[in-house]
């Protein structure tokens, strides 16, 4: 059933992708660690520590588009799974440190010594232990999302006002994280890491072995988000996304199909998060913040959302650009994200990856035509419906 | 006062400005001159063997009683003349201690508002006299040398030897004989303002021995605050004392009508020291005013979540028009209430430049500039992003959020990224006391202002044909369209409304938030919860969504501080939609969610 | 609850308002097992809001919906209404846009609903074959890959109709399935609702009387919330308040 499961989701676009982040997870950090310093052909340590956070931000994309390519939930708050992921990581990082902090106390990380606090508060018990930290990397997020989830969902909340409520929520996890006695640093975050699992977080070998991980986390996102999509169950997604009620009239729980890509969502965030903190050496409360979020919906949009592949290139794009601008041109680059965020929903609304989707079902259309000898049917693009039937969700209207 | 007030015209003394002295001294030497007449009076009659100094024929022996209040009146006025002030204070060091209390009261009777800061020094100790001259004066610094400065004039003398300079000694009794005299030169001065900062001083020295002088200076007060004040600071003093219980039970409830914080201290000092049998007074007036302060406590929440609300309001109201009634998610919208508030930073600038006398009314000028401003960008927007993406609300999302960045980047560019100033006019700095609750001016108009901003949308909504057409639009465009009303048109102006009342929020926020590229992002989520909270496309709904959720904000922020009341507050308004998708007033109908 | 009676589908004085306005009021109505029925009526007359009470998207303020003689309706909602065995089609086609002709159908197959098996679901042979019979029925067999967003109207509607045999319910509620056919279709359409009477039972809401004339079946005529006028087609526009409403006075 499993296999069957995964075989689904075989197919060229597939073995592309995968293919090239295997590769990726190889090559690179060979590259890195082999060739010598200097070397044409040698990857820069920046460089691998720049692609492995790129790649994590392609995975928090890929994450979104699950729920908003498939499912159409807009969610504004899907870099608090990120972070929550990150901070479950952060804390495992934290306790590496031991007695080696400025304070030098074996039980207490460096804040809470600073803080005066007494003894380690109990949520902080476990993440000692590496694969208990890994497990929250995903239970936390998930849990989040499923509770809320369950209650947004459940009552039918949809549209901007899911979006919404996304928004409030990581900004309420914002403003909570800010607070020092919630126990996770406040303001400063979680920095100053050590070790992961007994290796230096700033050796060499070591952020090479973290990019490769992230290649490979990512490649089984893409993996299982394939298979998901491939699945029945991606089909009622998609029903769910264009027609949420006509789907429950033939018998479906939306409620339960979006619970369950939002839960799965989250988790890939999660653990995005968790391969994040290690390669950039720092999780804080500005991780949760709103804006965070909304960019992460314009690497998708930009991408291509509804196709696996768009959001790791939006990401990768966007963020090389960013890398780029505030290198450059600083001033500029808000400038250049605000005018990606019109110029896409204005003029490219399927996403470089849709757009030529398009152009190429086009052209085979048109050569099938062209054999056959019929007239073409129109094409799927996606146009703007008139403006009633928007206006009409919110507003009343006479009843028959 | 007959005699006196043509002596020294009031209009004559009133124009030498800040000197007090004369106004003062005859204040004093009349208060003398009446109570010798008082005591003189019957004397007199009884020296002319008529026992009842008649009404019908006074004349002889009032006129006489008169003629001798105007005699020992002016004797009282001579020695004044003969012995000037000047003169009195360097006999300050001479003599015993009694003698320097002679000279103290004599200082006091000439009444010199200087008298009193310079008795004030002499009880602390700070008087010294400089023994080469016999100047009094007051030191500064240690040393060889130190600083002198006239304890008269207040003028700088310069480094004396130290050596050259002796204090004046001061004891107990003539300690007290200071007290009393400050106290008849401030409490009984004839500055209003000077009595009530004399009562206050004594309100909180809370001293027993100041009885007698309060006594006195209430029996003779015709201002009802400076009044009140004195007798709150007599029962004070009384509490402090071992009165009878009749008397104590009297100033508990002069302390219990006072009703705040420090009255509530003073009764609580007053019962760790009390005998028994006044215990249960103080007790109960502790509990009165403990309900008091509650209910006060209660009322200030209430003005401060009022306020709160006044200000979400405004922040959300444009947002209502925008989204309740277009239903397009304009997450620009703070942005254009950052723009408001530049204008106003960019019209108080100009005013100043060039109309320096208008300033007060800066913002009347701010207002109606800021609507275009931000109207007109509305405007532009619509025609230029939106009108392309209706019936895509989640796209309409995401590029407002992107002209948002591009504006408070071009913001930020332009005035840079750091706060600007803009300034309150006069009349809306400052408080005002509302039966005990403290209310600021800015404040104050700010709900005036957002509530006037609703009723004006409201009737614009209600009562114009704009207000029509918009409201014809959203219900049906197609059936607006083919009735003649240019849709695009409305689409555009209505976009222009919400834009433009953004702006007049920032006119309105620019005079109690920074004025900075950010100022915007701080309301959109707030603005948002408010109107979803509320009930899209209801004005009402937003007008009740905002004030409630301000004043729950501000009665959970005691409890909770205010980060955790604002998490509490979004946690809620996330369960609330959970369980009222659609809002407070939600719209019921079977092609709600058709 | 006791059984209450041995219809399929049962009303009994079923009323609701919104914001003051009733849609529906006390409107009773029974239909027995493996009748046809049709409901005409002006707009207005509160047609669609009786289809939304009996799928559980509108929850009536007072009366008594029964199903299958006694499962209260009134406390299930539109998933479990629709497992138990009622399918609806929508008076605007409602057909999921962006799957083909084909998904359309196998999405709507009698099936589990939840989540794991939906997830690890494999085609079977029954399933293949049951889709064929289907699109054979509906006449789409040849544009069985089409995406459904590139059919004509007709073809929507029909699609719809597959959808519901596709879901075999025990109760099929039809909103206005001619709308925008052409006469011929319309026969069709009439036929292929006369054959899928043989087997289930059928509420057809439709303006059209040339096409209610065509199904030959006992008519129900809604007027402001309740029944007006109940019996064969001839008798019903016989009664002259049906006249009435229709025409005006």
């Amino acid at each position: 059933m499993i296999t069957a499961f995964f075989y689904r989701a075989l197919g060229a676009k597939l073995y592309w992708v995968v293919g090239l982040l295997l590769a990726a997870a190889i090559l690179i950090p060979a590259s890195n660690l082999l060739l010598p310093v200097g070397h044409t052909l040698r990857v820069p340590n920046y460089a691998v520590a720049l692609m492995g956070k790129y790649l994590t931000y392609a995975m928090l994309a890929l994450a979104l588009d699950l729920v908003w390519g498939y499912v159409g939930i807009l969610s504004l708050g899907h870099g608090a799974f990120f972070a929550l992921g990150g901070y479950a990581m952060g804390m495992y990082l934290m306790r590496q440190i031991g007695s080696r902090g400025v304070y030098g106390n074996p039980d207490l990380p460096d804040f809470m010594v600073f803080l005066n606090w007494q003894e380690l508060p109990w949520y902080w018990w476990g993440f000692d232990n590496f694969w208990f930290a890994m497990m929250m990397v995903m239970v936390v997020p998930g849990l989040l999302a499923f509770a809320f989830g369950w209650f947004a969902f459940r009552s039918r909340v949809t549209g901007v006002y899911l979006s919404i409520i996304t928004q409030a929520m990581t900004f309420a996890l914002m403003l909570a994280f800010f607070r020092n006695d919630m126990g996770f640093g406040g303001n400063n975050g979680l920095t100053d890491f050590r070790e992961i699992l007994g290796f230096s977080v700033q050796a060499p070998a070591t952020r090479a072995g973290l990019f490769a991980a992230t290649c490979v986390a990512l490649a089984v996102s893409f993996v299982v988000c394939s298979a998901i999509t491939k699945s029945k169950l991606g089909k009622i997604m998609i029903s769910v996304r264009d027609a949420e009620s006509r789907t429950r009239f033939i018998g479906y729980r939306p409620e339960y199909v979006k619970l369950f890509a939002f839960v799965v969502s989250a988790i890939i965030a999660g653990i995005a998060g968790a391969l994040y903190v290690p390669q950039v050496g720092i999780i804080n409360p500005g991780e949760f913040a709103p804006a965070n979020s909304i960019e992460v919906v314009v690497w998708t949009a930009i991408g291509g959302r509804g196709t696996l592949v768009g959001p790791i290139i939006g990401a990768i794009l966007v963020n090389y650009a960013k890398t780029w601008f505030t290198a450059a041109y600083p001033e500029l680059w808000l400038f250049a994200l605000g005018g990606l965020f019109v110029a896409v929903t204005l003029f490219l609304p399927k996403g470089i990856v849709g757009t030529i989707g398009d152009y190429f079902a086009g052209r085979r259309e048109r050569k099938l035509v062209e054999a056959s000898d019929t007239p073409p049917p129109d094409l799927p693009v996606m146009r703007p419906q008139n403006a009633e039937s928007y206006r009409g969700e919110t507003r009343p209207q006479p009843a028959e | 006062m007959l005699y006196v007030a043509p002596l020294w015209p009031a209009g004559h003394l009133s124009r030498k400005g800040g000197d007090h002295s004369f106004l003062c001294r005859i204040r004093t030497i009349t208060v003398l001159a009446k109570r010798t007449a008082c005591l003189i009076s019957p004397l007199a009659g009884e020296m002319a063997g008529r026992p009842e100094g008649g009404a019908k024929e006074r004349s002889p022996m009032s006129l006489f009683a008169g003629l001798l209040a105007f005699i020992l009146l002016a004797l009282a006025i001579l020695p004044a003349h003969a012995q000037s002030v000047e003169d009195l204070v360097r006999q300050l060091p001479d003599g015993s201690f009694s003698d320097r209390g002679r000279v103290v009261q004599a200082l006091a009777a000439t009444g010199d508002a200087r008298i009193a800061p310079l008795l004030e020094s002499l009880a602390a100790g700070d008087l010294n006299v400089i023994e080469e001259t016999g100047r009094i004066v007051t030191t500064s610094g240690r040393g060889d040398t130190v600083t002198a400065t006239d304890a008269l004039t207040g003028e700088e003398i310069g480094e004396v030897a130290s050596a050259g300079v002796e204090r004046i000694r001061v004891n107990n009794s003539l300690r007290r004989a200071v007290r009393t005299a400050v106290g008849q030169l401030t409490l009984m001065s004839p500055d209003a303002g000077t009595r009530m900062s004399a009562a206050r001083a004594m309100f909180q020295a809370a001293n027993p021995d100041n009885v007698e002088l309060l006594d006195e200076a209430i029996a003779q007060e015709e201002n009802p605050a400076v009044l009140q004040i004195m007798q709150e600071a007599r029962a004070v003093a009384i509490l402090r004392s071992d009165a009878e219980p009749a008397a104590f039970a009297e100033a508990v409830d002069v302390i219990v009508a006072r009703g705040d914080r420090q009255a509530l201290g003073i009764l609580q000092a007053a019962l760790s020291s009390a005998d028994a049998d006044v215990t249960p007074t103080i007790d109960a007036g502790i509990s009165a005013i403990q309900r008091h302060l509650q209910l006060l406590d209660v009322g200030q929440n209430v003005w401060y979540g009022i306020s709160l609300g006044a200000v979400l309001l405004l922040a959300a109201i444009g947002l209502a028009i925008t989204f309740g009634v277009m239903g397009v998610i304009n997450m620009a919208h703070g942005e254009m209430v950052m723009l408001g508030a530049y204008t106003t930073f960019v019209v108080q600038n100009m005013i100043r430049a060039s109309f320096p006398e208008l300033f007060a009314w800066s913002l009347a000028f701010a207002l109606p500039a800021a609507f275009l401003v931000t109207g007109l960008i509305g405007i532009a927007i619509e025609r230029g992003v939106i009108r392309w993406l209706y019936g895509r609300p989640l796209e309409t999302l995401l590029a407002t959020w992107g002209l948002s960045l591009i504006i408070q980047q071009a913001v930020r560019t332009t005035f840079g990224a750091s706060n600007r100033e803009v300034s309150n006019p006069f009349w809306m700095s400052g408080t005002f006391d509302f039966y005990g609750i403290a209310i600021t001016w800015n404040r104050f108009w700010i709900v005036i202002f957002a509530l006037v901003v609703f009723a004006g949308l409201l009737f614009v909504l209600k009562r114009t044909s704009l207000g029509l057409q918009m409201r014809a639009v959203t219900q049906n465009r197609r059936m607006a369209s083919s009735m003649g009303i240019r849709t695009p048109w409305v689409d555009a102006m209505t976009f222009g409304l919400g834009s433009g009342i953004a702006g007049l929020a920032g006119v309105a926020l620019s005079q109690i938030d920074n004025v900075s590229p950010n100022l915007g992002q701080g309301y959109i989520i707030d603005s948002f919860m408010v109107v979803v909270f509320g009930g899209v496309g209801n004005l009402w709904g937003t007008l009740v969504g905002a004030m409630t959720l301000g004043v729950l904000n501000k009665f959970l922020e005691p409890y909770a501080g205010a980060v955790l009341a604002k998490i509490f507050i979004l946690v809620f308004i996330i369960l609330f939609i959970q369980k009222r998708p659609r809002g407070l007033f939600a719209l019921k109908g079977r092609a709600v969610d058709a | 609850m006791t059984v209450v009676t041995n219809s399929i589908l049962y009303l009994s004085g079923v009323s609701v308002s919104f914001d003051g306005f009733r849609a529906i009021n006390n409107l009773s109505l029974a239909l027995d097992p493996g009748e046809m029925r049709a409901i005409i009526g002006p707009n207005g007359a509160g047609k669609t809001t009786m289809m939304d009470i009996i799928t559980g998207k509108t929850r009536p303020d007072t009366g008594e919906v029964f199903f299958d003689g006694s499962v209260d309706l009134t406390r299930h909602d539109e998933a479990d209404i629709a497992n138990m065995g009622i399918g609806r089609k929508f008076q605007k086609p409602t057909v999921f846009e962006s799957h083909s002709v084909e998904d359309n159908i196998l999405l709507s197959l009698k099936g589990p609903r939840s989540i794991l098996p939906t997830l690890f679901w494999r085609e079977t042979q029954d399933a293949a074959k049951r889709i064929d019979d289907i699109l054979g029925i509906v006449r789409l067999g040849d544009k069985r890959s089409a995406l459904a967003a590139n059919l004509s109207h007709g073809q929507k509607q029909w699609l719809e109709i597959g959808m519901l045999l596709a879901q075999d319910p025990k109760l099929l509620l039809v909103d206005e399935p001619v709308a925008g056919m052409t006469d011929a279709e319309t026969e069709e359409t009439a036929r292929l609702l006369r054959d899928i009477s043989q087997s289930h039972s059928v509420v057809v809401v439709e303006h059209d009387m040339h096409f209610v004339r065509e199904l030959g079946v006992k008519v129900t005529c809604l007027h402001e919330g309740s029944v007006l006028s109940e019996g064969s087609l001839d008798h019903v526009s016989a009664d002259p308040r049906v006249v009435e409403v229709y025409l005006g006075r």
